[in-house]
């Protein structure tokens, strides 16, 4: 049984040491990071500062740090809550066979195997003001007499980035989802119907239920995911126009590539993984309870 | 036999060693930053006529993307990995410098006779930091304003403007919102002080060549009562002549907006020559000299990339000489045609058709005329200057907004120099 035991352990080590090497050895460093004073710019003046770094990004005259939170969490909330609902619409139709539906969902799925630079380049320019598509279609549609500055006006920027957003995110919930939607048994809705119940009664007391694990564990995932993709806003407005699409993860990416300050970089990058953990807690104790009470 | 296994292998040991000492190849490790395939391409090209010269020498050149490569080289030299020979950009020289990854050019540069034909802007930008040449100049970046002829004669406009006045009048004359013909090809991000700054510093007539934001009497140069009244006709060429969407323009669309014939105005640098030169050709467009402002000057800034020896490599010699072959009137010429910026030699602007006329005769003029061209540094040595860039974009676009007065960004402005 010992022997077994070791065998098991020396079997997970290449996996392990690979963790170490690459996630837990970078994630310690960096926290270590995020209580020096360390820029590029100068590596002789590396010292520790405590938490001069966190109290700098928090009170930041230039960057107001409440507003990145709350454009943060629209950005994660907003694009979830469309990407879900969306990504479930899909599933469902796409659950039921039709011709031609292995082309189809490979069409539909191929936005999730795209990377986020080149998806959010290419929505830069259909968002263009001044040569953009959609500003193309709503204004031979008669919509709008002069074109709309959807990524310069910040009334309409973060909608507009959340926008390229859910369409990037829609195939992960599809797929996901119908792999869940075919696995629930058949039996389920014959019994349901049986009991008299309709196509939504059949949505709400069976095919939701059953699938709940799923939907907690997807929608999670991509709370994480979406927090700590920068790349689409990167690409089209870099957290522009004055400020108002910057979220904590392109501040991130601004603080390090652009400030070479690695300090207050790294305590973006722990802010970030406070929250996420404190969000992933909550959340699964909460989807927890449902669960026992379904 | 274990006796002759070890013999053997003795020998092919001894035979191999010595093999390599008596090859004297030398492997050069090269690494650019400013990439793009077809430089690239070009890079290729001089490094293989170079091989072909030197059969001794191999350069391995490594091409990170663009926008890693600064990153990816920063990594590189702070963990001394192989580098002979590197790229590095203006803004990262004295970042180089301050963590003791540049060798001291000095005495090499003082013993190569091509240095002696150097241009004097040449000279300035290698001893950039410490007054040291730790770097040998490429090519330069300066601005000049690229007109669009064809559509500006269908507005009877002839002759281009001289100054920023002029700029300002002409850009607001042939707007005509509702017809999509706006004037200015406005830079709003992704580094827009560079053109922004350039503009409200034009009728400050007294500005420190060697920090921007001070004139030369010390005081913070964006809060000059020249500069606020200019930022005031900055913001009015934007309401009056730019696409709102201007905001959020970086290179490509500012170059897009003048191919398109949206804005005829353009303010950029040689590179964007054989950009247009390919999507419109030269009958449609030219280049002229940046405006001058109110003081009767231009305040030009000089971008631009060098080569240089990491402090630990191990071929030194190699390395220079290498150096040497690529800034070579000859070769520097030819990557200049092939990739378009301002070559690094007096001698190219002379005896060079391609640089001595045309289009590039814009710059010619700026180089020459010493009292209306003014070159002025960034003040690159300060710590507070990797984060300008992003604080200097946020206040300019609250203020095009209408969300922020001019007078209190500088302020803000002023308040982060300080």
């Amino acid at each position: 049984m010992k022997n077994e035991n070791l065998k098991y352990r020396l079997m997970i080590l290449p996996v392990f040491a690979l963790l170490t090497l690459f996630m837990y050895i970078p994630v310690v460093r960096s926290i270590g990071i995020a209580f020096q004073h360390y820029t590029m710019f100068d590596l002789s003046k590396v010292k520790y500062c405590g938490l001069e770094n966190f109290s700098k990004i928090i009170f930041d005259p230039d960057f107001n740090f409440f507003q990145i939170l709350l454009n943060t969490a629209l950005w994660i909330f907003v694009s979830l809550f469309f990407q879900f609902t969306l990504g479930f619409c899909l599933a469902l139709l796409l659950k039921k066979p039709f011709k031609g539906r292995g082309i189809y969902s490979g069409l539909v799925f191929y936005a999730w195997a795209l990377s986020g630079f080149a998806i959010g380049l290419v929505w830069a320019w259909m968002f263009n003001g001044q040569f953009g598509l959609a500003n193309d279609l709503l204004l031979r549609a008669g919509i709008i007499g002069l074109p709309i500055g959807f990524l310069s006006d910040p009334n309409f920027a973060l909608i507009s980035v959340i926008i390229a957003n859910v369409w990037y995110g829609i195939p992960f919930f599809a797929i996901m989802l119908l792999a869940a939607l075919q696995s629930v048994p058949t039996e389920l809705y014959e019994a349901a119907s049986i009991d008299g119940a309709g196509p939504v009664a059949k949505l709400f007391r069976v095919t939701i239920p059953t699938i709940m694990p799923t939907i907690v564990s997807t929608t999670l995932l991509r709370t994480l995911w979406i927090m700590n993709f920068p790349d689409i806003i990167y690409a089209m407005t870099n957290g522009g126009p004055a400020n108002s699409t910057n979220i904590l993860a392109t501040q991130m990416i601004n603080k390090i590539y652009k400030n070479y300050d690695y300090g207050q970089g790294s305590a973006l990058g722990v802010i970030i993984i406070a929250l996420l953990m404190i969000y992933a807690v909550i959340y699964l104790k909460i989807a927890s309870r449902k669960e026992t009470s379904v | 036999m274990k006796k002759a296994l070890i013999v053997l292998l003795a020998c092919v040991t001894l035979g191999f060693a010595v093999s390599c000492k008596g090859s004297g190849k030398v492997e050069l490790t090269f690494m650019e930053t400013m990439t793009s395939p077809e430089r690239t391409a070009v890079f290729k090209e001089m490094i293989a006529g170079y091989e072909k010269e030197n059969p001794n020498v191999t350069i391995n050149l490594i091409s990170p993307p663009y926008d890693q490569a600064e990153n990816k080289e920063t990594m590189m030299l702070n963990n001394k990995q192989t580098l002979d020979v590197i790229e590095v950009r203006d803004y990262s020289v004295k970042q180089f410098v301050n963590n003791k990854n540049l060798e001291n050019l000095e005495k090499r540069l003082a013993s190569w006779e091509d240095g002696k034909d150097l241009l004097p802007i040449t000279l300035a930008s290698a001893r950039t930091v410490d007054n040291t040449a730790y770097i040998i100049p490429e090519f330069f970046y300066i601005k000049a304003l690229f007109v669009r002829t064809d559509i500006l004669a269908k507005h009877g406009i002839k002759t281009y403007p001289a100054t920023m006045d002029e700029l300002i009048a002409d850009c607001i004359k042939i707007t005509n919102k509702k017809a999509g013909q706006y004037g200015f090809s406005f830079r709003g991000k992704s580094n827009e002080f560079k053109i922004s700054d350039l503009l409200l510093l034009s009728d400050v007539p007294n500005i420190d060549p060697e920090n921007v934001y001070k004139t030369t009497d010390g005081k913070f140069s964006l809060a000059e009562p020249a500069a606020m009244a200019a930022f005031t006709q900055y913001v009015k060429l934007f309401k009056e002549s730019v696409p709102a969407d201007g905001i959020n323009w970086g290179f490509n669309e500012q170059v897009n907006a003048f191919v398109s014939g949206t804005c005829p105005f353009l303010v950029q640098d040689p590179d964007t020559v054989a950009l247009v030169d390919q999507q419109l050709g030269r009958d449609k467009y030219t280049v002229v000299p940046l405006p001058v402002g109110k003081s009767g000057k231009a305040y030009l800034d000089y971008g631009f990339a060098s080569l240089a020896i990491p402090s630990y490599s191990k071929n030194k010699d190699a390395a220079w000489k290498f150096i040497t072959y690529m800034n070579s009137p000859k070769e520097n010429s030819f990557l200049c045609q092939k990739y378009g910026p301002l070559p690094v030699h007096a001698s190219t602007f002379k005896d060079d058709t391609f640089f001595s006329t045309g289009v590039y005769q814009a710059w010619s003029t700026e180089m020459s005329k010493t009292d209306s061209y003014v070159f002025v540094k960034y003040p690159l040595a300060s710590d507070k200057w990797p984060g300008w860039a992003q604080l200097h974009e946020q206040y300019m676009q609250s203020v095009l907004l209408g969300k922020m007065t001019p007078e209190a960004a500088t302020a803000k402005y002023a308040d982060y120099w300080k």
